[in-house]
């Protein structure tokens, strides 16, 4: 039977820690086919100087530890798989990597800050560690600012019954590269929130994915993204549901403006044959504020049984109501300060979701500031 | 365990078309594809040069490109072992009596002639391996200039117009099979309908293969001219073998200003048969153009029915319902391309699956720069019906103007036990509790259908339930 000799899923075939493993990209493949190869600067091929530099300062909470380790640290590794040629670059060319735990049944008083700061030069490669032992919980933030060449990868290891809240705020400047692969592994009954906002950057393409050890598992992945005229932001999300039980929300909305802003949003989700009681759903949005700009939307779902909870998924792209506009006109409101509530309104449901009050403070000034220009 | 105590359901397998007839011109056929095959079709057929040239351009395109990467597993297919070309009669029939027996009697058994006879159709085309072996239109379509023919014969007979439009939605090079199709094509249908004529009754054609490891390509091309309508509709089947078979067609269709045409398939192939099919249509200003596809049969099937939206207000609808057992895969969608202002389209993907077969729904929404004031809804919903069974949702979504919306929806559920539960409590039967939701979940596609298809496709849903719970 022809059916039964490819791999069960044919979203994500390959994983290896060996970047030989990947042909270099050529822009047809299905994973790279909507990223601007010649804006990565050589990160996919080899041919990026690693003489960028990217400085990684944390700021903890008193109960966490933080270790900056070299790159034979039996513990990196171990959660995630480089499921791409870049993200295998990024972990074969690493030096230092930054290592987080949160000790067993412990909250953290406050949020722990990981600040990212690019100051130029060439290509960069990180590698993030982030460790919440079993009953553990904790905030953390991931702040990329500056400029670079970066390529990084994240590991969340979420212990039974822990609980892990992510905001990654990709707000670089206006020339960096940034690829990055997140991925969370969640253990029994264990919770998974993860805000990503993509605001700033020639190039991001940011890859969170989520996989379970144990049935009970919990995750929600919001993000929002702001793409202005030239950018090119993408999202690729990969939740593979292989134990029973567990749930899964993703919900992504983006707004679009000026000429050659493009948006990227792959949302895979795969439920194998095991994982009965499965239930997941996945939402795109996209709100396009001007001509020129363009949005790609793949949500993606690979069901391989029968039982299961609920799935399904949903993707619109359009632009602003005009009944919305027209009910706001009509009581006395500008357009443009009409057009402002509108976008709000848009992003205001996602923000409540970051638990942050100063970050979330500070995303809603940045989607104020992208509105006036 | 049957699904109904109807009586002339018993004894039917789960296939009821897959008998063999006897086969002396499949069997002499020759198997494997070469340049010399593809000039024999041609100097078979009395082409022209400008024909032979295009078929050897497909042939060398086959040869380069790759096969597809994504969708079904195609490797299997052994292109040596395919028999291209299979002549069954001589000449083309104008009644049924003028058939060999063995063909007749095939399309009896499928119901053709009487439907024919009952003037449920207005004109029918009856395929047998590579060939049209009957044909027929009425009488007073003919009087108003539309051209029903089988597409060899349109090739002889209205070369001019024939040669404006082959090739120009679907190019010789637009994909493997497409290529593969060009070089190999036979058979198929050549429809023209002039401009204000509405053709009130579907066209029918009805595709067989017989041979083993058969190849049937036939090429459908329908030019609908202005303010015109017309709807066609086709049904394939096949016999069971061991080995496989490939069915790679290519339909090019244009809808001109104002025109509207409607193509209905119910494509149920036995379960070795390969269906790669490229079908694509361009719709002008105010065009409406309609797929509704129903893929029942089959090993796998990789059918992506297109709609180019080319002038304003021009209009694409795809509603498809595709069904896989053990052992099938079908990977059927839809593609809409918005080119023009305020152009709409709509796709709705219904799909079950069971038995351990898998659906996936592939399609691709486009919408480009200038087509403003663009819509377009595409709702996907496959039920499952027990736990070893696959759905794959893979909806492409290529948006790069800002005045347009844009929806996407889908939803994978499993039968409900409420639903179950309320009907047994009635007094049915669980099997035939599951066929009526089943029913009722691909009704708005059956509705769509013409009467007998519609019969038939709840018929085939029945066979295809069979023994699916307990």
């Amino acid at each position: 039977m022809g059916l039964e000799t490819k791999p069960v899923s044919t979203l994500h075939e390959t994983t290896s820690y060996n970047v030989e493993d990947f042909p270099v990209p050529t822009g047809r493949e299905e994973e790279w086919r909507f990223t601007p190869l010649s804006r990565l600067k050589g990160l996919h091929n080899g041919t990026a100087a690693g003489s960028g530099a990217v400085a990684v300062d944390v700021d903890a909470a008193p109960e966490v530890t933080v270790e900056t380790v070299s790159r034979d640290d039996a513990r990196l590794g171990r959660a995630y798989v480089p499921a791409d040629r870049v993200s295998a670059q990024a972990y074969a060319s690493f030096e230092k990597a930054t290592v987080i735990t949160v000790p067993r049944a412990t909250a953290a008083s406050r949020p722990t800050v990981v600040n990212v700061r690019g100051a130029g030069g060439g290509a960069a490669y990180g590698h993030i560690l982030v460790t919440l032992e079993p009953m553990a919980e904790a905030v953390l933030v991931l702040d990329h600012r500056g400029t670079a060449v970066y390529a990084d990868n994240v590991e969340f290891v979420v212990g039974d019954g822990a609980i892990l809240k992510v905001v990654s705020l990709q707000d670089w400047d206006d020339d960096a590269v940034h690829v990055s692969h997140h991925h969370a592994a969640l253990g029994r009954d264990a919770t998974f929130r993860s805000f990503a906002v993509t605001l700033g950057g020639d190039l991001v393409r940011l890859s969170p994915s989520v996989s379970y050890t144990a049935p009970g598992g919990d995750a929600d992945l919001t993000g929002l993204y702001f793409v202005d005229a030239g950018q090119h932001l993408e999202h690729r999300l990969l939740v593979d549901h292989t134990v029973p039980n567990c749930r899964s929300n993703v919900t992504y909305k983006g707004a679009l403006q000026g000429d050659g802003a493009h948006a990227v949003w792959i949302g895979d989700v795969i439920i194998r044959a095991e994982a009965e009681g499965t239930d997941t759903y996945e939402l795109n949005r996209n709100l396009i504020l001007t001509d020129g700009a363009r949005a790609d939307s793949v949500p993606n779902l690979e069901i391989l049984t029968g039982e299961v909870a609920g799935a399904g998924h949903a993707s619109a792209s359009g632009r602003i109501d005009d009944e919305h506009l027209f009910y706001l006109q009509a009581r006395g409101i500008p357009h443009e300060e009409a057009r402002r509530l509108v976008v709000h309104g848009f992003f205001a449901q996602l923000l409540e979701r970051i638990e942050v009050p100063e970050i979330r403070e500070r995303v809603l000034a940045a989607v104020e500031a992208e509105l006036a220009r | 365990m049957t699904v109904t105590d109807r009586p002339e359901l018993e004894g039917l397998g789960n296939y009821k078309f897959g008998w063999a007839d006897s086969d002396a011109a499949g069997s002499a056929a020759r198997r494997g594809l070469s340049e010399e095959v593809v000039r024999d079709i041609s100097a078979l057929k009395n082409e022209p040069e400008w024909m032979l040239d295009l078929r050897l351009k497909g042939l060398r395109l086959f040869g380069r490109k790759p096969l597809p990467t994504w969708g079904s597993d195609l490797s299997a297919i052994d292109f040596e072992n395919i028999k291209y070309f299979v002549r069954s009669t001589e000449k083309q029939a104008a009644s049924w009596d003028e058939l060999p027996a063995d063909i007749k009697s095939t399309y009896d058994k499928l119901g053709i002639p009487e439907a024919e006879k009952q003037r449920l159709i207005a004109g029918v085309a009856a395929q047998y391996e590579s060939e049209v072996v009957y044909h027929k239109i009425r009488e007073d379509l003919e009087e108003k200039g539309v051209i029903f023919v089988d597409t060899d014969t349109g090739l002889r007979e209205h070369e001019e117009l024939f040669k404006e439009y082959f090739g120009s939605v679907i190019p010789v090079g637009d994909n493997k099979f497409a290529a593969l199709n060009t070089a190999t094509w036979s058979g198929g249908s050549f429809i023209y309908v002039p401009p204000n004529v509405t053709v009130e009754i579907p066209l029918q054609a009805y595709f067989r293969i017989n041979t083993e490891n058969m190849g049937q390509f036939e090429r459908t091309l329908i030019i609908v001219d202005e303010n015109s309508y017309v709807h066609y509709v086709e049904g394939c089947t096949a016999p069971i073998y061991s080995s496989d078979s490939l069915h790679s067609a290519v339909v090019e269709i244009i809808v001109k200003k104002g025109a509207r045409c409607r193509y209905t398939t119910i494509q149920n192939w036995s379960n070795n048969v390969y269906n790669l099919v490229t079908k694509r249509a361009v719709a002008y200003e105010g065009a409406t153009m309609e797929w509704i596809d129903g893929n029942i049969g089959s090993k796998v099937t990789m059918k992506y029915p297109a709609v180019y939206l080319m002038g304003e207000h021009a209009k694409g609808e795809t509603l498809s319902v595709a069904f896989a057992g053990e052992g099938q895969h079908q990977d059927a969608g839809a593609k809409m391309v918005h080119l023009a202002p305020k152009t709409s389209s709509t796709i709705v993907s219904k799909s079950v699956a069971r038995g351990g077969g898998r659906t996936s729904y592939r399609g691709l929404v486009q919408i480009e720069e200038g087509a403003a004031g663009s819509a377009s809804t595409v709702k996907c919903d496959a039920l499952l019906v027990d736990q070893i069974s696959r759905s794959d949702t893979y909806p492409y979504v290529d948006v790069r103007e800002d005045d347009v919306s844009m929806g996407h929806e889908a939803t994978v559920s499993k039968v409900s036990e409420d639903q179950l539960f309320y009907l047994m409590s009635r007094g049915l039967g669980e099997d035939e509790a599951m066929a009526m939701i089943v029913r009722g979940f691909v009704e708005p596609i059956a509705r769509e259908l013409p009467m007998e298809y519609a019969l038939e496709l709840n018929r085939l849903i029945e066979l295809q339930m069979e023994g699916a719970v307990g």
